[in-house]
């Protein structure tokens, strides 16, 4: 055998004395290990309080964080309400610009009217001046006819005065006279009805400025009602930018609420990881004491031998 | 103090001692043809000098499969070596012998540090260790020899660990553990229908714990055990995690190199940047120590074929000796104070 032989050497070669030394080196040494595990489950049960007390603290964070939750669903009620209110005053603001626009085809329309009636006054003016020329040229033949039978009375009055007697002459110079009074008469017709065509142009024309001042009229009420129109289109705007506001104002509120909710998530995530940390102490001891049982076991299993070792000599 | 190191890769003591003078600390690194005779050889030699040793390759420029390895301090140094006995039942039953050499070496938590080679069963020994130790705010570094036996004082023992306390009287100490996995996904399992004597995991969250290991990495059962290079469990501890490898598979469950335990909370682990990792280590020891005297190591051996596979193992033991005077073995398990983790890399800086 390899090993078999024992040879004699310079250290002395040392035998037990049978005691029970190792017995109680073995229950010191389980004492210590006692002892040891004592403190590790101190440690551990301080870890485990560590964890519930970090798990309170996220309970409570939960309660707080659904606070700010509910808070911030008020703020998005403001947000949706302010929204309406937009809604509402884009509304407003498109019927306005609607009505707007109707008033400015109103108004186109009539100042093509208005124009229609311009042009129909200077025609009927055209056609006045044409009449008083019609009248000024038979005053003109009244005043020729007027020359004539003014010369025709001098010449009846001279020949009146030659003659005495002799009336022929006279009465031909009557009958001139006559004739120039039918003409007169009849030049008097004419202008009478040149007159009466002057009268019609002017009521017409009359009628024309009527119309025209009516025209107008309806293109001021309609450019009144225009005015009317941008008016409500400011306000409309001024109301939005009054609602732009008010979201603004809440959207501002839920950036501080967010921001809040994020502050809320860092202290979550603290006390997380104060759990992850705890619960990694209390892992770090449960496979520390996985060792120290191991120790402790391979030091009981020594006891048994030892023992029938001590009992085979005594 | 100096940290010695001698090898010879055709196994010859006399050569790996060359050079070596008045040791207060003597740690043998050998194969099991020649094991005994070194172990004699060596207590003839330097009689009386505390020493340690199992079967296993080392390293310090170079790696030395199936030589001979000796690492030794001196020079401001006291040390003292023993074996703790029956170390798969009762290592208990010696832990006397541990509380007298404390005592006798003196030294604190700052200036001294436990070094272990064990032959197996390592997680109720280390325990057993570390409930003396813990007293003085010890820490330990070491790892399992091959062949389930280990030497103490010129004796070689089965079924024991073997222990050197050393006191750094020049300076501080101090032990580091390097893990160049991290975790792979979220997953997080809770062991179950484990085996503790046979290193059995049988569940996790419930399942098959091959079948889980399967459907995450998408491997076949042959596949699983050389998986476990890039792939390993780990058992979270605190802060810690502690690098669980697989050693085969057993019907549904799968047997593993470290003990596990029902409760145990587990994790799959992924390859990282070990070269990156390698360099941020050394630059820690560098922060921690701007003089060092000696760099004393245990790497896994499954680390020792990873980085063979990736030849990377040269340039690591290049990386590794910027810090100096570095020397160490390959281990079957690595020790860490009171946990037994595989796949990793655990060293003492003496300043």
């Amino acid at each position: 055998m390899l090993f078999g032989k024992k040879r004699p050497y310079s250290h002395p070669v040392q035998e037990e004395a049978k005691s029970l030394y190792p017995v109680l080196h073995v229950a010191g040494s389980l004492k210590d290990y006692q002892r040891e595990l004592v403190k590790k489950e101190v440690a551990s049960l301080w870890e485990l309080s560590q964890v519930g007390a970090s798990f309170s603290g996220v309970l409570e964070e939960g309660d707080q964080f659904q606070e700010k939750l509910q808070g911030l669903g008020a703020t998005f009620s403001s947000i949706s309400l302010a929204a309406e209110q937009f809604g509402q005053v884009r509304g407003e603001i498109a019927m306005a610009v609607s009505d707007a626009r109707s008033q400015m085809e109103a108004l186109g329309h009539t100042s093509v009217q208005v124009q229609q009636s311009y042009e129909s006054m200077a025609e009927t003016f055209a056609n006045l001046e044409a009449a008083i020329k019609g009248i000024q040229i038979t005053m003109g033949k009244i005043v020729s006819i007027a020359d004539q039978t003014n010369i025709l009375a001098i010449n009846a009055s001279i020949e009146a005065a030659r003659a005495g007697a002799e009336g022929r002459g006279f009465s031909i110079v009557a009958t001139q006279v006559k004739k120039l009074a039918e003409e007169i008469k009849e030049l008097t017709g004419e202008v009478d009805s040149g007159v009466n065509d002057v009268q019609d142009r002017a009521n017409e024309l009359s009628q024309s400025i009527a119309e025209s001042q009516q025209t107008l009229g309806q293109g001021t009420g309609i450019v009144t009602q225009a005015e009317e129109s941008f008016g409500k289109i400011t306000a409309a705007a001024d109301g939005a930018v009054d609602v732009q506001d008010g979201i603004t104002g809440v959207i501002g509120e839920s950036q501080m609420e967010l921001q809040t909710l994020c502050q809320f998530f860092d202290q979550i995530k603290q006390q997380y990881q104060k759990v992850v940390t705890h619960i990694r102490s209390a892992s770090r001891l449960g496979t520390t004491k996985s060792a120290m049982f191991e120790d402790m076991d391979n030091m009981i299993s020594q006891l048994p031998p030892l023992i029938r070792d001590l009992e085979s000599d005594s | 103090m100096k940290q010695f190191y001698g090898m010879s890769q055709r196994g010859n003591l006399d050569e790996a001692l060359q050079g070596l003078s008045h040791p207060q600390l003597i740690m043998l690194l050998s194969n099991k043809e020649q094991f005994e005779r070194h172990v004699a050889e060596l207590e003839e030699r330097f009689p009386g000098v505390p020493s340690i040793g199992c079967i296993g390759m080392c390293y310090q420029t170079g790696i030395v499969e199936n030589g001979v390895g000796v690492i030794a301090f001196s020079d401001g140094v006291s040390a003292a070596a023993n074996v703790l006995e029956n170390a798969s039942t009762m290592p208990v039953k010696y832990i006397q012998r541990m509380e007298q050499d404390l005592q006798a070496v003196g030294g604190s938590d700052r200036d001294t540090v436990c070094i272990d080679f064990c032959s197996g069963n390592d997680a109720c020994v280390l325990t057993t260790i570390y409930t003396a130790l813990r007293q003085r705010g010890i820490s330990l570094v070491g790892g399992t020899g091959d062949q389930g036996c280990v030497s103490a004082n010129g004796r070689i023992y089965q079924d024991a660990v073997a222990y050197a306390l050393v006191h750094n009287q020049n300076g501080r100490v101090k032990t580091y553990k390097e893990n160049i996995y991290h975790q792979l996904g979220n997953h997080r399992f809770i062991a179950a229908a484990t085996d503790r004597t046979n290193y059995i995991l049988g569940t996790l969250n419930g399942k098959s714990a091959k079948q889980v290991y399967k459907d995450i990495l998408h491997v076949s059962d042959q596949e699983i055990l050389t998986r476990t290079f890039k792939n390993p469990f780990g058992k979270i501890n605190g802060d810690d995690t502690c690098i669980i490898s697989i050693k085969d598979v057993r019907g549904s469950a799968l047997a593993c190199f470290r003990q596990v335990n029902d409760s145990d909370i587990l994790i799959l682990l992924e390859l990282g940047d070990y070269r990156a990792i390698v360099q941020d280590t050394i630059r820690q020891i560098c922060t921690d120590f701007p003089r060092r005297s000696a760099v004393f190591s245990v790497n896994c051996l499954f680390r020792y074929k990873l980085f063979s596979e990736q030849g990377y193992m040269q340039n690591y033991l290049r990386d590794m000796s910027a810090l100096g005077n570095h020397a160490g073995f390959v281990g079957y398990g690595e020790h860490y104070n009171n946990r037994f983790v595989n796949q990793s890399m655990t060293c003492v800086v003496f300043e």
